[in-house]
């Protein structure tokens, strides 16, 4: 990979999948775990939202440990990378809402020259992961997205944060 | 002294306020629908949504004159309810490009001539 200032970019590290994590997040449904059905009906709402929201360019749900349980995301980028970033974005947040005593992680947004990426807590173990264009209208993806991580979070049957 | 930018909102968010029939009042930045400042507002009207949803009109109406290659602007968007008006006014200056007033009337109070010359001079004398 080359970045845009012509040097050479290592490609993001990927944890194997049998490289389980093995805390916590029992309850969150992994790929494997969730039902076809379950899956299905995450992906219907995960794409709900791109159809409502021009400038949405996809959703991934991931674990707090930064494995995918379901996307949406068609081509580029791929969405192991996505769950992984979405989980280095809640590190950092929960982080500063511990060391700021704000409590546990609610979401956190990146906005860079070129897109958004916004990170909302379903659970304490699972994530949704947004990713959109400049253009996007972000207030209305923060009224959205919240309900949709409630959603999201009945889905799986996960405690919502 | 020169007030603060933010008292001069409050005041003049305050001022929109007094428009006769006015509910509720926001500035809102419709590059991303995120509201600066809002007045009034109630259960029924939250105006962080109405600012978010109304990021998209701004934005269709702008893109739309693009398409037709019209070399203008908007001046402001008028939306008529059973019961409300709702006013949309673009700041014409080079420090509020991007932000639009709104501003929502009851229909059976308001005189919306008179309010949209007043949502003008308020535009005029909001300083950022």
């Amino acid at each position: 990979m080359i970045d845009n200032r012509g040097a050479a970019v290592e490609p993001l590290p990927r944890r194997e999948r049998s490289a389980r994590f093995d805390g916590p997040p029992a309850s969150a449904h992994r790929e494997s775990l969730a039902g076809p059905d379950t899956d299905h009906a995450v992906r219907t709402q995960l794409a709900g939202l791109r159809h409502a929201l021009p400038g949405v360019r996809g959703c991934v749900v991931a674990g707090v440990d930064g494995l995918l349980i379901s996307h949406d995301l068609t081509g580029d980028p791929e969405p192991h990378d996505l769950a992984a970033l979405a989980a280095t974005t809640f590190g950092l947040g929960r982080q500063a809402g511990l060391a700021l005593r704000h409590g546990p992680f609610r979401e956190s947004t990146v906005h860079s020259h070129r897109g958004y990426f916004a990170v909302y807590a379903v659970s304490e173990t699972v994530l949704l992961a947004v990713l959109g264009d400049d253009g996007l209208n972000v207030a209305r993806l923060h009224l959205e997205a919240r309900p949709l991580a409630n959603r999201l979070a009945d889905l799986l049957h996960v405690r919502t944060a | 002294m020169e007030a603060a930018p933010v008292a001069n909102l409050e005041v003049v968010l305050k001022e929109a306020m007094s428009i006769e029939g006015a509910i509720g009042v926001a500035l809102v930045d419709f590059t991303s629908g995120m509201t600066l400042a809002t007045a009034g507002g109630s259960a029924e009207l939250d105006l962080t949504v109405a600012a978010a949803g109304n990021t998209d009109v701004i934005r269709a109406k702008l893109r739309t004159i693009e398409m037709l290659k019209l070399p203008d602007g908007i001046e402001d968007i008028l939306i008529t309810l059973d019961t409300q008006y709702h006013l949309i006014r673009p700041l014409h200056s080079r420090a509020g490009d991007g932000l639009f007033l709104y501003l929502a009337l009851n229909k059976g109070r308001a005189n919306l001539a008179l309010a949209r010359h007043r949502l003008r001079l308020v535009e005029e004398s909001l300083e950022l």
